[in-house]
């Protein structure tokens, strides 16, 4: 039951998430570059990564979103998995780690596209990225793209409801005074 | 700040931390060139042997090619992020992050390895059928449902090792 919950939910919230993420990393992107060319538009499941000062025929990226998200299905199942989940501070708990799964959902994208702009667009990116930013930019999206997106749902689980998780182990918890 | 310096003097706190170093350092290591060209490529071939050997059991006649396990109907190749390696990493992890003696970490590890090899093979062999069967279905499978379901194997494994040999938490 909360898998299919957590799918449901994340049926249902995506096609409203998408465009808040693609926008928020947008923003993001063009906050710290010159001039703010950035372009990231939403396709469906897919984010489309360009930028407007280039040629209209220039490369463009096709980045698969639910490969970024799709990591809020188990976090959320884990959670709702929990018997009591919403008692005490639990519904805050929650909200407090959507905030840190959309923050890195942002900087998940903005390392694909940072990465795009680097490596893939030929003399443009030789032009405005070194050797040590193309290494950084790839390196970022590597970790992003795997290590962050396959073990943030554990750790907020357990970082977020310990006190339950103890109890759906079975750990008795003894009081010391 | 201080709630946050609190929240690490925590039991939670404790295992987060160093659950994310034990990971970082895994993951670290894996990203090495040398590490990749001599452990995980290798690696990810062998799980391309086993998945064709479950297959030919089927009566597929698939064959591997380097990373690419094909047969006459359908082809997939396995890159990193598909060998398991991942879900093996987040697993142990969290078993050496958590308190508990030696004897049962080393005996959750080669347990919980065993039983992600036997997983992630099911998971080629769902995804070449999938292939074969209903191709515009894979992606969808590949990226949503056994990604899902390799996370939630490895809390799972994990939750089974904490219940069963982990030491109990003392909290003041």
């Amino acid at each position: 039951m909360a898998v299919v919950a957590a799918v449901a939910i994340w049926f249902v919230a995506r096609p409203l998430y998408n465009p808040v993420l693609a926008s928020a990393t947008q923003v993001v992107a063009r906050f710290y570059e010159w001039p703010r060319a950035a372009q990231i538009l939403v396709d469906g499941d897919h984010a489309i990564l360009s930028r407007t000062d280039l040629h209209s025929e220039s490369a463009v990226l096709r980045v698969s979103l639910t490969q970024i998200n799709f990591n809020l299905v188990p976090f959320l199942a884990l959670v709702f998995a929990l018997p009591g989940w919403w008692r005490g501070r639990g519904v805050k708990r929650l909200f407090a780690a959507l905030a840190v799964f959309f923050a890195a959902h942002c900087l998940g994208l903005l390392w694909d596209l940072k990465a795009f702009y680097a490596l893939s667009l030929g003399p443009w990116s030789a032009a405005n990225y070194g050797t040590v930013l193309r290494n950084l930019y790839a390196g970022l999206r590597y970790f992003f793209e795997i290590p962050v997106t396959f073990t943030l749902p554990l750790v907020l689980w357990v970082g977020s409801y310990w006190d339950r998780v103890l109890v759906l182990t079975g750990l008795q918890v003894e009081a010391r005074r | 700040m201080r709630s946050f310096r609190e929240f690490l003097a925590t039991p939670a706190g404790r295992f987060v931390t160093r659950y994310v170093l034990f990971l970082s350092v895994g993951f670290l290591i894996l990203a090495l060139k040398p590490v990749n060209d001599r452990v995980v490529n290798p690696y990810t071939t062998f799980v391309a042997h086993e998945a064709r050997i479950a297959l030919n059991l089927l009566g597929e006649g698939a064959r591997v090619t380097g990373q690419v396990l094909s047969s006459p109907r359908f082809s997939v190749a396995i890159y990193n992020g598909c060998n398991g390696l991942e879900a093996i990493l987040i697993f142990v992890s969290g078993v050496l992050a958590f308190p508990a003696p030696w004897r049962s970490r080393a005996l959750g590890i080669a347990t919980g390895f065993a039983a992600i090899q036997v997983f992630n093979v099911v998971r080629v062999v769902a995804l070449f059928y999938t292939g074969v069967f209903i191709p515009q279905w894979f992606g969808v499978s590949h990226v949503f449902i056994w990604q899902s379901l390799v996370i939630l194997l490895s809390v799972v494994l994990w939750l089974m090792w904490v219940k069963r040999y982990a030491t109990p938490i003392t909290v003041r």
